[in-house]
């Protein structure tokens, strides 16, 4: 409680400060024409301490549901939204950059006590059409994968979920390995923007939901691989695009004495069976197409996905073979109505299996809502200086499919969920 | 099935919102573009300077690396800068740069408080491009035109 405190409180001092700053860096045009110029090393320095650019959010905010849990108590009403973030680059010589950011967060139940390593990553920038990266890289998915957890860089508090949740956003923010990109000028018919990347996944433990009586003991992710590919039209803000992921992960589970026994007992395991288990997700394969449209103070957005898992158990009659094909997609509109004011709403939709969207079959869908989920989102941004925001946030929800089960053991269809957070960024 | 006469009316109203929504960022350009003097450039097109300012663009024709600076410190003409040049509103231009900032994609120019900053730094390092208000005197810096 009283890291919150001290939190908000630099969070408020941040804000009035950063705000105060413009005013004070802003001599009139005629001053200047006066003046001589200033020294080179004294506008911007030349050491490479001058090159270091430092930059970091502070976010915090509440949210409520009027039925149903969502990441942690949301019933009873929640602060934990807490989120801050430090980042520092450097760029050493022309093209090449090293960067790094840190994070902390408390997001309901996905809470983190100790900041960690959110990024880190050596860029080299060899020609447009040609860049490489090397480290823990932020995975290029989908319109705005890469800044899920930046709150300034959007409208919603909660990007579409069904394309972008914040359960799984851990696991799909970033991958150790490498990666390359570039930009290609295509005359007349736009820009090709690109990315492919190979590497493993950090899976938190919160990735897989088991019961009481079992315990995650590793995630091996053999690897992570993918590519986005975007076309830049000549029709100036619209950019359409593809993005392939895929990925292998093993999940090794213990389960208790107890439950060891009772599955000796029927005969599912052999008589010396340790209570060890291995899940494998081989493949956890996704593919969204995309399509941006930014026209002066609107933006429009839309994606539709597909993600597909096939998840086998070293001892199958525990837990059964699964071959999942979940659709996704979501549309999305935000209008400026001012440089203070900022309207967006979005229609998101998940249907955990695409080949029963409206959840016929019993067995895999005992209440028939848990088969979809359609969320409608309203959301207002105030923008109350250059760096610092407030956000209004009310989602109308018809379905329980991207709910955690464990959590709500008699969920409800119809539900409501709202947030407000306020984020100072620098 | 829409008539003919129902689809022209949604075209000329789509038509008539473009054009009125772009009417909006059309003005004078306010700013003239300033390079090292050593630098062969005599003009530059609008797309170079987006693409450069958005580091797309890395090295100039002849060779060296790009250096784009801003001018954070005039609002006004930064604001035309942005509108006229990148295409972006002031908002959209601080999402593009906060997005690549925090995904550790790119980093924005480096960025001067005055136009006489903006001048000393162009004529100190080769392959700076920066822009200044209209009307203010470039020193040394070599002013180019924009095509």
């Amino acid at each position: 409680m009283r890291l919150r405190f001290l939190t908000l409180g630099w969070l408020c001092l941040l804000a009035s400060s950063v705000s105060a700053q413009p005013e004070a860096q802003l001599p009139p045009d005629k001053q200047a024409l006066t003046e001589p110029p200033p020294p080179a090393a004294d506008v911007l320095g030349s050491s490479i301490l001058s090159k270091i650019r430092i930059h970091g959010f502070v976010s915090e905010g509440a949210f409520k549901s009027t039925a149903n849990e969502y990441i942690g108590k949301s019933s009873r009403g929640s602060f934990k939204l807490l989120e801050t973030g430090l980042n520092i680059s450097v760029e050493p010589i022309d093209g090449l950059r090293v960067a790094l950011q840190l994070v902390a967060r408390s997001v309901g139940s996905l809470s983190e006590d100790v900041p960690r390593l959110d990024w880190a990553v050596i860029d080299y920038r060899w020609q447009r059409w040609l860049g490489t990266r090397a480290g823990l890289i932020k995975m290029p998915v989908g319109l705005y994968n890469e800044f899920a957890d930046i709150d300034s860089a959007r409208n919603a508090i909660l990007l579409p979920q069904s394309l972008y949740p914040v359960r799984n956003r851990d696991a799909l923010i970033a991958h150790m390995g490498f990666g390359v990109y570039g930009n290609l000028p295509l005359g007349a018919v736009g820009e090709l923007d690109y990315n492919a990347w190979f590497g493993t996944l950090t899976i938190p433990r919160s990735a897989l939901e088991l019961s009481d009586n079992a315990r995650l003991d590793s995630v091996d992710t053999r690897y992570v691989t993918g590519a986005r590919l975007f076309w830049l039209a000549p029709l100036e803000g619209l950019r359409v695009g593809f993005t392939y992921l895929r990925a292998v992960i093993d999940f090794y589970i213990s389960l208790d004495a107890a439950t060891t026994s009772q599955v000796v007992m029927a005969q599912l395991a052999p008589a010396d069976y340790d209570g060890k288990l291995k899940v494998s997700q081989k493949p956890a394969s996704f593919w969204i197409a995309s399509a941006e449209y930014i026209h002066g103070d609107w933006l429009f957005a839309a994606e539709y996905s597909h993600w597909l898992k096939y998840q086998v158990a070293s001892i199958t009659e525990l837990v059964p073979t699964l071959d999942e094909n979940a659709e996704r997609f979501y549309a999305m509109v935000n209008y400026r109505l001012s440089p203070q004011f900022e309207l967006g709403t979005y229609y998101a939709v998940v249907h955990a299996d695409a080949g029963d969207r409206t959840g016929r079959d019993k067995k895999q869908f005992p209440k028939r809502f848990q088969a979809f989920q359609r969320d409608l989102s309203l959301t207002l941004r105030v923008d109350i200086n250059e760096y610092w925001l407030c956000k209004l946030e009310g989602h109308f929800i018809d379905g329980v499919a991207d709910l955690q089960m464990t959590i709500n053991p008699d969920p409800k269809r119809y539900w409501g969920l709202f947030l407000l957070k306020t984020t100072v960024t620098f | 099935m829409a008539r003919p006469h129902t689809v022209r009316g949604i075209l000329c109203l789509v038509t008539a919102w473009l054009a009125l929504t772009s009417a909006s960022t059309a003005s004078d350009s306010g700013f003239v573009i300033i390079v090292h003097p050593n630098n062969p450039v005599r003009s530059v097109d609008a797309d170079f300077l987006r693409d450069a300012f958005f580091k797309k663009t890395t090295h100039w024709r002849h060779g060296p690396a790009i250096r784009p600076i801003d001018l954070a410190g005039n609002v006004g003409v930064h604001d035309q800068f942005a509108r006229n040049i990148l295409k972006k509103t002031p908002a959209q231009l601080r999402a593009y740069w906060v997005q690549r900032i925090f995904s550790g994609t790119e980093i924005p120019p480096p960025s001067a408080d005055s136009p006489a900053n903006v001048i000393a730094y162009v004529i100190a390092n080769p392959g700076t491009l920066g822009y200044l208000p209209s009307g203010v005197s470039p020193g040394a810096a070599k002013v180019v035109s924009i095509k």
